[in-house]
């Protein structure tokens, strides 16, 4: 059985390497490998956020895990979606150079925001949830 | 456990980095002048005057101006723990700093006792603010990870090393009677193998898997590697003072320390090599250029150990290597990653919600390929310098134009900065 850090770890690796994807086509001006690339990339990050923000951080505030945390990853999200719009827009535009530099800084906002996730919101997820970590991870899992 | 690393407040003000960053090109020019104006070629002698002078405005100038501003940034980021009194310890080490180095550059030059004395007590509080500042953001650090050790040992030794500095400076404008070669030894080994190349260590754990998307560092690795090249350090500058010097323990002890710096700069290199994001990217070429100088450093010294009649030159060329191609270029990549970040980051946080300009809107990835081009030709330039006047020239060229490059970058990430800033409170008003 994975632990949460494990398992949303992987999560996190996923959605990187389809952020990689997404990027290496655009600048590469593979228009067509593009689009579908982004939405795999925009698809896997949707997702992540919404086992965080249905299933973890509600089961965290509830077995009274810190909020404050929990609402400033709340606020990163919101900070990468605003990214995810501008740059569907450049991909849209077909602007490489554009999306290139959101790309570039989402990646810092998007790496930041999972270290701090990986060496401490998790950590306490797996210490306070132990005792339901495994119907938890099976929700996150079918959603 | 600590929350500490997931405040919004733990980023230090924008104008405490940028003001460092503002300042620390500047020294490259000076630096390049200061040799231009040598008379010959100054790479030929590790002891002239101006060698010595523009050496210190590149290490002190350049490079401890960028780690005081850059410090402050990514403490909290790496170790979840700020730095205390973020803007007082910024002013009060920022301008002894500044005016320390530009004495200690003067009297090295014009061989006044006067601006030695002068230097050392203001280097001496700069560094010591800095560092214990530095020494209170790392214990109260929530993170015990490798990371925090490695920058933890780096500290140690800039602290061993900036007495070292201390104590020689005032030994020079005094004429006291200190065992100057060992003293200079020691301060050599602490301040680039100790300061720079620990913390070089303790970031890379972190950021080459982060950005580059690369796989992690091997935990053995990362757990062995700073305290293994900490002992060896500190063990070879100790040895220093045994009577009769042991040279084969210490020719032992130094090849000691370059195969481990050689491991390091050979498994960043490969896990680059192996990273998941492929697109060019001008801040990675600055780091692979910085660890493929670390092997040429190597090279150099170790050649040095078995062919001591070349020893100056091979020595000469090893610390070029290791300043101008390993400390600059990680130090320049570093640069053009952090800033545009940091506008962007504090434009988005300022409230500006739509048309913040992207990172490669406030430095150009071009304005980056031709900083890095320029640069790899001063390193060039830089391998025959002690046998060729034309390559000492190439070298005050490319710090100059580096300086200048530089320098600009940052101004126009400021003045980019600014407008946006006067954007929003328009919007507001």
């Amino acid at each position: 059985m994975k632990t949460i850090i494990e398992f949303m770890a992987d999560s996190h690796k996923a959605c990187d390497d389809e952020f990689a994807h997404a990027e290496e086509a655009v600048l590469n001006g593979k228009w067509e490998e593009a689009a579908p690339a982004f939405k795999r990339f925009h698809d896997a990050m949707i997702q992540h956020f919404r086992m965080e923000e249905e299933i973890l951080f509600p089961a965290l505030q509830s077995a009274g895990g810190p909020a404050g945390p929990v609402q400033i990853m709340l606020m990163e999200h919101a900070q990468m979606k605003d990214l995810f719009g501008q740059m569907a827009a450049a991909l849209t535009g077909k602007d490489a150079q554009d999306y290139g530099g959101i790309s570039e800084t989402l990646l810092i906002v998007m790496q930041q925001h999972n270290h701090k996730e990986e060496q401490i919101l998790y950590p306490i997820a797996d210490h306070i949830l132990a005792a339901q970590r495994e119907t938890l991870l099976g929700r996150m899992h079918s959603l | 456990m600590r929350m500490t690393s997931l405040s919004t407040d733990q980023s230090p003000p924008l104008s405490i980095p940028l003001s460092f960053f503002a300042v620390a090109p500047l020294f490259l020019v000076l630096a390049a002048v200061l040799l231009a104006f040598a008379g010959g070629n100054p790479f030929t002698d590790p002891h002239d005057p101006a060698l010595r002078a523009a050496t210190h405005c590149v290490t002190l100038g350049f490079m401890a101006s960028v780690m005081f501003g850059a410090t402050q940034q990514i403490l909290p980021v790496l170790v979840g723990s700020k730095m205390p009194a973020s803007r007082l310890v910024a002013i009060f080490s920022l301008l002894p700093l500044l005016t320390g180095t530009l004495s200690l550059c003067a009297g090295f030059i014009l061989g006044k006792p006067a601006l030695l004395n002068l230097a050392w007590p203001l280097l001496g509080i700069a560094f010591l603010i800095f560092i214990v500042a530095s020494l209170v953001s790392l214990m109260r650090a929530a993170a015990r990870n490798d990371t925090r050790t490695a920058i933890l040992l780096s500290v140690l030794s800039l602290a061993i090393a900036i007495i070292m500095g201390v104590l020689l400076a005032h030994g020079y404008a005094t004429g006291a009677g200190l065992p100057y070669f060992e003293m200079i030894t020691a301060h050599v080994k602490l301040s680039l193998g100790g300061w720079v190349m620990l913390l070089t260590i303790g970031v890379s754990y972190q950021v080459v898997p982060m950005f580059q998307l690369t796989p992690g560092y091997p935990k053995w690795l990362s757990t062995v590697l700073a305290p293994a090249i900490f002992t060896v350090l500190l063990s070879s500058a100790v040895l220093l003072w045994v009577d009769p010097y042991p040279d084969r323990i210490a020719g032992g002890l130094e090849s000691l320390f370059w195969l481990l710096a050689i491991g390091f700069a050979a498994v960043t290199l490969r896990l680059q090599q192996q990273r998941r994001r492929r697109v060019a990217d001008a801040t990675l070429s600055f780091f692979r250029l910085g660890m493929i100088s670390i092997l040429l450093a190597a090279l150099f010294s170790m050649a040095a150990l078995f062919y001591p009649a070349a020893g100056i030159y091979l020595r000469t060329l090893s610390v070029l290597a290791f300043l101008l191609g390993f400390a600059m270029s990680v130090i320049n990549g570093m640069l053009y990653k952090i800033i545009p970040f940091l506008v962007w980051f504090h434009l988005f946080r300022g409230g500006m919600k739509s048309g913040v300009p992207n990172m490669k809107q406030i430095i150009p990835e071009t304005w980056m390929w031709w900083h890095y081009r320029l640069h790899a030709g001063t390193l060039l330039a830089a391998m025959s310098a002690p046998f060729w006047m034309v390559a000492a020239r190439g070298i005050m060229l490319g710090l100059l134009l580096q300086g200048i490059l530089l320098g600009a970058a940052v101004f126009t990430a400021i003045s980019i900065y600014r407008k946006n800033v006067r954007l929003i409170k328009l919007a507001h008003t």
